[in-house]
């Protein structure tokens, strides 16, 4: 390790000037749960860090109009036991709540979690299903981008070396609409989900879906939105046949993506089975009905 | 570079080395050395500690993270009760994990004194044991939390 120096700033403000002045010789910390083990393997050698977890301001829920806003050092226990996120985002406390440990859950943050763009990244999958707005800030200025245009590989993001992720932003569901979530691991904790989808869903009376998107985790290089079921859907009467034919596009779909790995057939099918779960959970929540077993 | 903390009710103002995680501060600095290093990963659970009311690894938190922050170890529990419970309930074997286990036990139980098992094996879940098979943690818990909720005969 060539740790040279450690900062604590408590303002935004204080964070991206010490950024500026080392930019690609730090590295931001906040909750550590990722970061740590990096460095200690060496897949990681920074000179500074730069510790984001004292800085108030870059924590807690908001409602700003017709949007909920995150700040990036919202923990996973914070975000799982927030009273402002109402049932129809169930399916996002249901992420949080399934990630790691109490322990890993305690000092965990949404925005590490987006940062580190793994291919299994549990919060992520929720927040690509609600469309969410990231705001990216550095001396420079404050620019925003959608989350699903936010990564550009395994472990790469579009974030510079200057800047931080503050918020993370979304609009909040409303009347007909819900968010569902559904995991599949090894074990209950500390299982790195082997496929994970979330379904934000607006339905009407006749069971028209009106908005569907969809995400999923562990299925390709980042979370990703899986445009073309969510094509097909949109605007059909959501019924056995069409959710039939809906699961084939996305086999298809998932065993095209992962063709030459040798889960592609396991996880193309299983896909199947976990969408559908994070589907009917959204349903329930969309209709204001009851809920699903896990 | 110097932290000040509170570890068990005493305050420290000590230099750290930048590298130093939270687990070495405690072992090595301090000679607190019932906080075990099992995996160094945070997937085993055996370096539990409570900051700030909450538990974490102690093995994914660096040292000057730690600045201002409250601490708890196993050396710092003055609960007999849960200590008895997992005695009587032969919740230990060979030991290594009954650390994390105790501050997980008491981090629940400080919060609620009527857990269900349900909350029970959620709260000991990040904390794996590979001797006990996890029942007689479970039981201890339980246990632990009759006692506290007024007296052994309930």
């Amino acid at each position: 390790m060539n740790l040279k120096a450690c900062y604590r700033p408590l303002t935004l403000k204080e964070a991206l000037d010490y950024l500026e002045e080392y930019k690609d010789k730090s590295k931001i910390i906040a909750g550590g749960t990722d970061l740590i083990i990096k460095l200690r393997k060496g897949n990681i050698n920074p000179q500074v860090l730069i510790d984001i977890s004292f800085i108030n301001e870059l924590k807690g829920v908001l409602e700003v109009g017709e949007y909920m806003e995150i700040g990036c050092g919202t923990t996973f226990y914070d975000l799982a036991s927030c009273i402002l996120l109402n049932e129809r985002l169930k399916g996002l406390k249901d992420a949080a709540r399934s990630i790691g440990s109490p322990q890993i859950r305690n000092r965990g943050t949404i925005g590490g979690n987006i940062c580190n763009a793994s291919p299994a990244a549990d919060s992520v999958v929720p927040l690509l299903a609600l469309d969410s707005i990231l705001t990216l800030e550095s001396k420079k200025g404050k620019r925003k981008i959608y989350l699903k245009d936010f990564f550009k590989d395994k472990g790469k993001t579009d974030i510079r070396d200057d800047e931080i992720l503050t918020t993370i932003k979304f609009k909040t569901p409303t009347k007909n609409q819900g968010l569902g979530f559904y995991k599949l691991g090894l074990r209950k904790s500390l299982a790195i989900s082997r496929i994970s989808f979330s379904v934000f869903l607006e339905i009407d009376d006749i069971n028209r879906i009106e908005i569907i998107r969809v995400a999923s985790g562990s299925v390709g290089k980042f979370p990703m939105r899986e445009y073309k079921i969510e094509n097909y859907l949109t605007g059909r009467i959501l019924d056995e046949d069409t959710l039939n034919t809906a699961l084939e596009i996305l086999e298809k779909d998932i065993y095209e993506r992962l063709n030459g790995r040798n889960t592609a057939r396991f996880k193309s099918i299983a896909a199947k089975g976990v969408f559908k779960k994070a589907l009917l959970k959204a349903l329930c929540l969309a209709k204001g009905g009851g809920k699903i077993e896990d | 570079m110097k932290i000040e903390l509170n570890v068990n009710g005493k305050d420290y103002s000590i230099e750290i080395e930048e590298y130093l995680r939270l687990i070495d501060l405690l072992r090595d600095k301090l000679n607190l050395t019932g906080t075990k290093e099992g995996c160094g990963e945070g997937e085993c659970g055996a370096c539990t500690v409570i900051m700030d009311g909450r538990i974490v690894n102690s093995c994914l938190v660096m040292a000057f993270q730690a600045h201002k922050s409250k601490i708890i170890t196993i050396e710092g529990v003055e609960d007999e009760d849960i200590k008895n419970a997992f005695i009587e309930e032969g919740a230990v074997q060979c030991g290594f994990c009954t650390p994390g286990m105790i501050l997980a036990a008491k981090s629940l139980l400080d919060k609620n004194e009527n857990p269900s098992e349900q909350d029970i094996r959620e709260a000991i879940s990040g904390n794996l044991c590979r001797c006990t098979g996890y029942n007689k943690i479970v039981s201890a818990i339980k246990k632990a939390a009759e006692i506290k909720r007024g007296g052994r005969n309930v």
